[in-house]
């Protein structure tokens, strides 16, 4: 590991301030790293992928982390609320999507450490991303090598050029939720929808998985339902090995029930697309009664409709069945 | 110090289980408190003055031209040498180029990552398409495939003829690594002069004295090989290894205590592994099960190495067969030994088709493998354990016996469960190789000292547990002292020989100083030595006497009693059968596959530690599980590079996947000691294999049995 100066700001001016250098401006450039819990970047910087010269302690920072009552009974997250800290907030409503997300995370060694903005904007685990000898489109190659390789654990939806699926757990749920992201840089603080961070590799920088800039500091996240209290939401995680691995393929599905009918839904798909994955026709084929057989016609209809452009590669085409089961299993645990 | 007469006092026998005081019964090890608190010192964490750290750069590529330049490194702060360990070019990917000696750990770190390597490739194979392709470069000189080996009985034709099911399938296996937690190396304490010590990670106290003292250019009389603990080896630390030479040799450069211990990535690759196997069967059964004709092509996949293949039809009898087997080469590290060589790989696929060909033809699966295990008296052991494995896992009360359960979510079923089965074989004898000191001073102590590591079986409490049977005396009252080249020579632990080969020479040793201390009181006294025997707590009793352990042993001369221990034949034997099921429950939706049991039987003549020897076969399911399920080596056959040298994408099984475990000790037939730490790792993988395809029908032929293939396999029934 390189040595590398560590800077612990005690506030977001500071630390923007300490960020706001002019090679900073730009990816390619940028040397400072903000540094959260660390249980991405340490390993980045460990197996030589990340070789920052300065390190910005954002948990100093006072009231950057914790959850607080937004408008209309949502509620808002600081950018350094710990994992472990959600897992035990919601057993039901609209939420509870969020503290399932968290559960299924790493370890609760992982999770004491690790923040919710370093979970949004931690790094592929692609196997060719995280090999230094690779050097793949992501990390400035021209190939993306999981394609044509072993890519057992790549995308099907949102794929090309590079076929990395994003790997966070809390990105589908807080999307499934109308999240906003607030990002604070040297000059102010602009938010905007967390479905609008997140990019494809084919609409930005390939290098990328949002739009985040390197002397930016995201501040908090901020759900944006319309009457929470009517809202009820679940995370289902598929990973090969029970405990401490990453989603094969997850669903967060969050319903907005009226009157004894569904009168809205997300649905936001992990492990499968190089972003969280909404689909929004699917939703729409979920809306109407929460009669069980009509229910179970529609949401197969609303599965088939979510993977509808799927394009499995050669060794991951179980993510079709798998997606479109754990879509209906989260609609009948929902609606149960 | 007098040396007694070393003659036995009776003839050397185990007691009676109603006469067993330590032995025969549950003992936790004796280190363990030591091991659980982190006192327990293993080679990894020896710290000395003056200590340097080394580390290895390996090569990225499997076959490479290489070239070097060590300026950046050598310029590293805290960076005492850089060496290159290879010639001009690598064989196999990830072996090391080179090592980079450091003042701390850190700082090797960056002087191996500063080494500027200039790898030019060359033609290389890394899969067996790769090494059988008509252009594939020579990876050995004398060719890609190894020798053939080809068994055969009976007449294949007139067994096909005669057969009412036949059924045609290729099953392989991946290679595994052995993923001990203790990676491989050795802290080489030598600080100039003409002595040295070694503390080293080998599953053999005394390869520790095999090389070291030439590379260190000392007699051997001076150099003292130490294994006090060792973080498993599981059969890929018989020898020193690359590691063991290149540390010896920076001391000898140095004069400085050497700490080289592979880090994780290296210990992925260059230390070894469990060669993969494919194999091809092609076999016939009649409708009454039996299997009338079999013939099973297969290819060993030890890298550079031959693999090893126990053959087929393993533990079955089948009249008509022909088994051929070879090994094919790669350009990757060699296989080595890894628990039960072989003969999970012949399992998997002897079992995996006896499940096939009773499908075939409607016949219950413990049915039809009780049709063909042989019939003779000597194994009539199988089908005893086969019955009770199957009654314990609740075959009986199954509903899919001849046919799999069902593929579809239907009616709110997700979930579905199946049994599976596996049969083994093993060895496991000891023979003539532990020297044995006993020792009891005037104080009262007793040290039974022996140079035999402690592999983490628990070695260590056998010597003391056997010893203090002997005398009455509890267990923690006997010191052992294993994990010495100072102390009589070991055994290596492989093959399961430790404790069938330790545990005599312990006995017999201890069985001599009952003997020379009863002869001592009955000197002392004036009664007759045949009179006089040990009572429990070490109190001599017998013709009107009672002579504690203490007053007893202040009757030694100043130097104490010494005895002197060595193999006795008729304690031991050799044998092991033994049976597992398996019970799994399939997600439907998911193709997840949850191990709910699993049952295993074994026999081991005296199980001298029952606990010891559950935990044996445990830690074997635990292990199969984790095969059967997750452990996968990947290289990218493109470019030729490690994908998951890590215990992140190398998944090993977690404590959500470990099932509940019932172990059954079959010590009914009163033969001596048998080790037992190889047998149970044979036929679990088989049996989850097995239980799969009870459960929902789809037989996956290539492990790892991943959710991902099962819902494939899913979707295919459901599309047929
Ligand atoms: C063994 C293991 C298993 C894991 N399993 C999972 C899993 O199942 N699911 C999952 O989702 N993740 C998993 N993770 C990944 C991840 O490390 C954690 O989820 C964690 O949330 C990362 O948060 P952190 O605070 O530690 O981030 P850090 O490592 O500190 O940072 C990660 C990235 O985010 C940036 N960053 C952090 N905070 C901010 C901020 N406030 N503003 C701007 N940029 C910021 C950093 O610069 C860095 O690029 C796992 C990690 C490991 C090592």
């Amino acid at each position: 590991m390189k040595d590398f100066e560590y800077i612990q700001p005690e506030t977001v001016e500071a630390a923007t301030a300490a960020l706001a250098t002019k090679e900073n401006a730009d990816w390619a450039t940028a040397k400072a790293r903000v540094f959260g819990g660390g249980q991405d970047l340490l390993g980045e910087m460990k197996t030589g992928l990340e070789e920052p010269s300065a390190l910005v302690n954002v948990k100093w920072i006072q009231g950057l982390g914790g959850v607080t009552q937004a408008d209309g009974g949502n509620l808002k997250f600081g950018a350094t609320t710990k994992l472990r800290a959600l897992e035990g907030l919601f057993s039901s409503g609209a939420f509870q999507v969020l503290s399932e997300a968290a559960k299924t995370i790493g370890s609760p060694q992982i999770r004491t450490q690790a923040t919710l903005a370093g979970n949004l904007c931690q790094r592929p685990r692609c196997l060719y991303y995280r090999r230094p000898e690779a050097k793949c489109l992501k990390k400035g190659g021209d190939e993306c090598f999981a394609y044509g390789g072993y890519n057992k654990f790549n995308a099907i939806l949102g794929g090309g050029p590079s076929y990395i699926v994003h790997p966070s757990d809390m990105g589908p749920a807080l999307m499934a939720l109308d999240a906003q992201i607030e990002i604070s840089d040297s000059k102010g603080t602009t938010e905007m929808a967390l479905d609008d961070f997140f990019t494809l590799p084919s609409d930005g920088d390939v290098t990328r998985e949002n739009v985040l800039r390197p002397d930016q500091v995201v501040i908090s996240l901020r759900t944006g339902l319309d009457t929470p209290s009517e809202w009820r939401s679940t995370y289902l995680k598929f990973q090969e090995r029970d405990g401490f691995d990453f989603a094969l393929s997850a669903v967060a599905l969050s319903l907005r029930v009226q009157n004894g009918a569904i009168t809205d839904a997300r649905i936001v798909l992990g492990g499968v697309a190089p972003r969280p994955w909404r689909c929004r026709e699917a939703e729409q084929l979920l809306l109407g009664s929460m009669e069980a057989a009509s229910l179970a016609k529609r949401g197969a209809a609303a599965a088939d409709a979510a993977l509808l452009g799927a394009e499995p590669l050669e060794h991951n085409a179980y993510k079709v069945p798998l997606t479109k089961g754990l879509l209906q299993r989260a609609l009948r645990q929902l609606t149960a | 110090m007098s040396t007694t007469p070393q003659q036995n006092a009776d003839e050397l026998a185990w007691p009676a289980p109603e006469k067993r005081r330590s032995i025969g019964k549950d003992t936790r090890r004796i280190d363990g408190p030591a091991k659980v608190t982190g006192m327990a010192r293993y080679s990894h964490d020896v710290r000395l003055p003056g200590m340097v750290y080394a580390r290895f750069v390996t090569c990225a590529l499997p076959a490479a031209a290489i070239e070097l330049d060590l300026t950046a490194a050598l310029a590293v702060p805290g960076v005492v040498e850089v060496v290159r360990v290879v010639g001009d070019s690598t064989l196999y990917l990830g072996q090391p180029i080179a090592a980079v000696t450091a003042e701390t750990p850190e700082a090797a770190a960056e002087g191996a990552r500063a080494v500027a390597v200039t790898l030019t490739e060359l033609p290389w194979a890394v899969t067996a398409e790769q090494s059988l392709a008509p252009d594939a470069p020579k990876v050995n000189p004398r060719g890609n495939i190894g020798r053939e080996r080809t068994q055969e009985e009976g007449d294949i034709e007139a067994g096909f003829a005669a057969s009412d099911a036949i059924v045609e399938a290729t099953y392989t296996i991946p290679i595994q690594h052995h993923s001990c937690l203790e990676t491989h190396g050795m802290v080489v304490d030598y600080r100039g002069g003409d002595s040295a010590v070694i503390h080293g990670s080998v599953q053999g106290t005394f390869a520790l004295l095999d090389g070291p003292p030439d590379s260190l250019g000392l007699d051997a009389s001076m150099v003292e090989g130490d294994v006090q603990h060792m973080g498993g080896g599981f059969g890929s630390k018989f020898g020193i290894g690359i590691e063991g030479k290149i540390a010896c040799e920076i001391a000898k450069r140095l004069g400085r205590p050497v700490h080289l211990m592979m880090d994780r990535e290296t210990e992925f690759h260059a230390s070894g592994n469990r060669s993969g196997n494919s194999v091809t069967i092609k076999a016939g059964a009649s409708k009454d099960g039996v299997i009338q004709a079999l013939v099973a092509d297969s290819n060993k996949l030890g890298g550079l190495s031959g693999g090893s293949y126990a053959g087929l039809p393993y533990v079955y009898s089948v009249a008509n067969f022909s088994s051929t087997s070879r090994s094919v080469y790669t350009n990757t590290d060699g296989n080595r030994a890894f628990r039960a060589p072989g003969h999970p790989q012949a399992s998997f696929g002897m079992e995996s088709l006896i499940d096939e060909l009773a499908y075939a033809i409607g016949k219950d699966l413990v049915e039809m493998r009780l049709a063909n295990l042989p019939d003779d008296e000597q194994h009539s052991v199988w089908r005893r354990q086969l019955r009770r494995v199957a009654d314990e896992i609740g075959w009986n009360e199954h509903p899919y016996k001849s046919a799999p359960g069902p593929h579809k979510v239907e009616g709110g079923r997700e979930y579905v469960e199946g049994i599976g089965f596996g049969i083994s074989v093993w060895g496991g004898g000891g023979y003539p190789s532990c020297e044995v000191e006993a020792r009891v001073d005037r104080e009262g102590s007793l040290i039974v000292s022996v140079g035999v590591q402690d592999l983490g079986t628990g070695s260590r409490t056998l010597v003391a547990m056997v010893a203090a049977d002997e005398f009455g005396l509890e267990v923690h009252q006997v010191t052992a002292r294993i994990g010495n080249t100072r102390f009589g020579n070991g055994v290596m632990s492989g093959g399961s020989v430790t404790t069938a080969s330790l545990a005599p020479a312990v006995k017999d040793a201890s069985n001599k100083m009952r003997a020379a201390l009863i002869a001592l009181v009955a000197t002392n006294t004036g009664k007759d030595a045949s009179a006089l025997s040990f009572a429990d707590g070490g109190v001599i009793v017998g013709d009107g006497l009672r002579v504690s352990w203490r007053d007893a042993c202040a009757l030694c001369p100043a130097g104490g009693l010494t005895t002197h221990g060595v193999f006795q034949k008729a304690l031991q034997s050799s044998g092991v059968h033994g049976a597992q099921a398996a019970r799994v429950r399939i997600d439907l939706v998911t193709g997840e596959v949850k191990v709910l049991k699993m049952v295993a039987i074994h026999d081991m003549g005296i199980a001298l530690n029952p606990m010891a020897v559950r935990s044996q076969i445990q830690g074997a399911m635990v292990q199969a599980v984790s095969y059967a399920l997750f452990e996968e080596r990947l290289i990218d056959a493109d470019l030729g590079i490690a994908l998951n040298p890590n215990f992140e994408s190398y998944r090993l099984a977690n404590v959500h996947s470990i099932p509940e475990m019932t172990v059954i000790i079959d010590d009914e037939d009163g033969r001596g000691v048998i080790g037992i730490g190889e047998p149970p790792a044979i036929p679990g993988i088989g049996a989850i294999a097995g239980a799969i395809q009870n459960a929902c029908g789809v037989r996956v032929r290539d492990m790892p049995l991943s959710p991902t293939k099962i819902l494939i396999g899913l979707e295919e029934l459901r599309r047929s």
